[in-house]
């Protein structure tokens, strides 16, 4: 996303009030920090976060969305500002395109095809190759989203079966489960898809598509961002497999940074404090940008591939889903 | 999709710059709040001449009229261009047509301290008539037009929507 102003993470419980035209974020045993509204583009909030209306009506004037992830650390919601960004007829041309079963099954399949493609560049390359032809072959086959929604899980369920021979025990997925995490490895990854959904609803936003017409999952399914969803496929493995691997083989991620009951796992508040600050710094990461010949952060990938989703349903340019091109 | 009566200053200075970047404009696709030049260009705008109350005009919105019916217009960049020029000139032609003798457009750039001055002559109005005429021609185009060269676009709030792939 344009670096005009930058995102603002909330990692202990705190209020945010409004002073004239700026914001202060008032901490139990902190200094109060002064910021200029101009300065943020979103809020992240991850901890306990109290708001009223003269912060959310400045916010709102100057569309700053607001997300909020829960006690457990799933994405629990967000306040998003009213819908200045979507265009009448860039949301016509994205609902035909999505009600167009050919054109929508063709993007269905190379989102399908980006995602595996990302886990498999994240993953393992070698042990991957079988798995990622296969899918490669039942996408050329698949007429419906369901068919490639299933033909997904097959792959990620080898992709989490080759994560798991490189991680420690405590840390192995043993398949993913989620709402909540079973365990400790599955907690990490609900954690961050958590976040890089809030990214992409925010990349979204700015954006003149309709966040609820998607087109490899079900529009408006859920009473989700369905086209968030689509969206997230392909950054996931960006920032959840890819930062899993390799915290765990940094030794970052030590066990006292998860609360694990009997049957469900979530990350402690020091654990919370260092996913949020790696995450962040992640974000932050540049790579060069072929075609627009300058760096761009991962975050901004984010907006990019929402740009050219656009492009593609109002001027039908190729849409072609972010690969990790690195 | 706009009438003869809702072509503003914003559209004509695309019209210069590039006629894709219109089209999108038209559209629906509004980058430039995102874009730290557009939001500096504010900040000039909302600094200088704050004495003067600047003029509605429904789909126009001009700086101010000075009491000899000059149209004064403040820009942030330092290189005075053809676009800026045809702005001055489409608000005078506005003008006109609700009874204003307006005299000319003069430009302001406080950044290198110029103005410039661009009388409002029979062949500019003829001029400012047919830019009009070319924006709803670009208006009702069905298909976007061609990206311009990758060097014209430096400096675009646009060039994130053209070119990324």
């Amino acid at each position: 996303m344009p670096a005009a102003a930058r995102t603002y993470w909330l990692t202990s419980p705190c209020r945010i009030r409004r002073k004239d035209e700026s914001l202060i974020i008032e901490r139990d045993n902190a200094a109060n920090v002064h910021i200029p509204v101009t300065d943020v583009r979103d809020i992240v909030a991850c901890a306990e976060t109290d708001l009223n209306t003269a912060v959310i009506s400045l916010l709102n004037r100057h569309r700053v969305n607001v997300h909020f992830l829960s006690y457990y650390g799933d994405y629990a919601g967000s306040l998003l500002t009213s819908d200045t960004s979507t265009s009448g007829e860039t949301v016509a041309a994205q609902a035909r395109t999505a009600g167009d079963p050919h054109a929508s099954v063709a993007i269905a399949r190379s989102i399908v095809d980006a995602c595996a493609f990302n886990v498999r560049r994240v993953v393992d390359r070698k042990l991957l190759a079988r798995p990622y032809t296969v899918l490669r072959e039942s996408i050329e086959d698949s007429t419906s989203q369901a068919q490639l929604m299933g033909a997904e899980g097959t792959f990620r369920r080898s992709a989490w079966e080759v994560i798991d021979t490189k991680l420690p025990d405590w840390l192995q997925l043993n398949g993913r489960s989620r709402r909540p995490p079973r365990n400790a490895g599955n907690a990490f990854i609900s954690y961050v898809n958590g976040i890089t959904y809030a990214r992409v609803l925010t990349a979204v936003r700015l954006t003149p598509l309709h966040s609820g017409i998607a087109f490899l999952h079900g529009t408006m399914e859920r009473q989700r961002h369905s086209l968030v969803l689509d969206l997230s496929e392909m950054f996931k493995p960006l920032m959840a497999e890819r930062l899993l691997l390799r915290m765990a083989s940094r030794n970052q991620l030590k066990e006292h940074h998860f609360d694990r009951d009997t049957n469900q796992a979530m990350l402690s508040d020091t654990g919370r404090k260092l996913v949020v600050q790696t995450i962040r710094d992640e974000f932050a990461v540049t790579v060069t940008h072929r075609t627009l010949a300058r760096n761009v952060a991962y975050d901004e990938l984010l907006y990019l591939d929402a740009l050219a989703l656009t492009r593609h349903c109002l001027e039908g340019t190729p849409y072609k889903p972010f690969r990790i091109w690195w | 999709m706009i009438t003869y009566d809702d072509v503003g200053g914003v559209h004509i200075k695309y019209l210069y710059h590039c006629r894709r970047q219109l089209w999108l404009y038209l559209r629906g696709i509004r980058p430039e709040h995102l874009n730290a030049a557009v939001q500096s260009g504010e900040a000039v705008h909302d600094t200088s001449y704050t004495r003067n109350t600047p003029v509605d005009l429904g789909a126009a919105k001009l700086d101010f009229v000075d009491g000899s019916h000059w149209v004064h217009e403040v820009k942030s960049s330092s290189r005075p261009s053809p676009a800026d020029e045809a702005q001055g000139r489409h608000y005078c032609h506005r003008l006109h047509r609700v009874g204003i003798e307006a005299k000319g457009a003069v430009l302001h750039y406080p950044k290198t301290r110029r103005t410039q001055k661009f009388p409002y002559t029979e062949q500019a109005a003829v001029q400012a008539e047919a830019d009009v005429e070319a924006v709803l021609a670009v208006a009702e185009a069905p298909a976007s037009p061609d990206r311009l060269a990758r060097s014209g676009c430096r400096g675009c709030s646009f060039t994130d929507y053209c070119w990324t792939e």
